[in-house]
């Protein structure tokens, strides 16, 4: 960096002033540092347990159970787009709704719950894709906070 | 400095040597960052908001990849020994956390079999990881 260090007469300066460069070099290090530490992103779910659980006290008519079948939601590959297909429709509490009408239904039935009531039960077909099922998740837990997803499991 | 000239003393500290280093540093984490994840290659299902799970170290990672086989952290194993795989890879933590990783790909039974699994191993509750859509760069 050093281009020339024969300042003699002028008192003109002629070398680069890096110290600006190590700042950034140095933040940017300290942020890969920190970044590293490999933080994940995803969705919390649980498996209700025939043993006894909280959950499991709550009335089975009053649960709120969201129904993916392959014959309403034809997601067999992985969506090739964002979100999820027009056409796509699911069974919340026994109704037939579009997908995309999903995060203001669970919102409208559970939002005025207690935090501990916020639980939506999830019977996904087995033939379905992952994604589309997780993109389906995401939608729903997208206008309530704290909702909890419980898979029903045959 | 030629000689005869008097002499010129530099006062300023010489930080090239530091600027080097930093910048190696530098390149070697940007690097290595992708490659110091644990478990195989998996491609993860890209959604719109998935919520913080945490740092990926003092988890079990389960992963799935597109052929439907099941690793635990960096060890691919078979349905028969994940049980005892999972075991081992507890150890004597206490509390631990359990995430899987599932390959877009997957029917969602090959994920729900892992799951069940799990729960049969006595972990209520496990972290369904995937990728907020748009965020590019991550090798998984």
């Amino acid at each position: 960096m050093q281009v020339n260090r024969d300042n003699s007469d002028s008192g003109l300066q002629s070398e680069i002033n890096i110290t600006p460069l190590v700042d950034v070099v140095l933040v940017l290090l300290i942020i890969f540092m920190v970044v590293v530490p490999l933080l994940m992103q995803g969705y919390d779910v649980d498996i209700p347990r025939t043993s006894s659980q909280p959950v499991q006290a709550q009335a089975a008519e009053s649960r709120l159970i969201l129904s993916i079948a392959p014959s309403t939601c034809r997601i067999f590959q992985p969506p090739a787009s964002e979100g999820l297909p027009a056409d796509c429709h699911v069974i919340l509490a026994k109704q037939n709704i579009p997908a995309a009408e999903l995060p203001a239904r669970v919102a409208e039935i559970l939002g005025g719950q207690p935090p501990e009531r916020r639980v939506l039960f999830l019977d996904a077909d087995d033939r379905l894709n992952y994604e589309g099922v997780l993109r389906i998740i995401d939608l729903a837990k997208s206008n309530v906070e704290d909702l909890k997803i419980e898979f029903i499991t045959h | 400095m030629r000689l005869g000239e008097p002499i010129k003393m530099q006062a300023a500290i010489n930080i090239t040597p530091l600027v080097d280093v930093v910048l190696v540093l530098l390149i070697i984490f940007m690097v290595m960052a992708p490659q110091m994840r644990k478990g195989p290659d998996v491609n993860l299902p890209n959604t719109a908001k998935p919520t913080d799970q945490g740092d990926e170290r003092g988890r079990i990672l389960v992963s799935i990849d597109d052929a439907g086989q099941l690793w635990i952290n960096d060890q691919r194993v078979t349905r028969e020994h994940f049980d005892e795989a999972l075991r081992a890879a507890v150890g004597t933590e206490q509390n631990p956390k359990v995430v899987v990783r599932g390959d877009a790909k997957l029917k969602f039974g090959e994920v729900r079999e892992a799951m069940l699994a799990l729960d049969q191993a006595g972990f209520r509750g496990v972290g369904l990881i995937a990728k907020k859509a748009g965020a590019e760069g991550r090798r998984d």
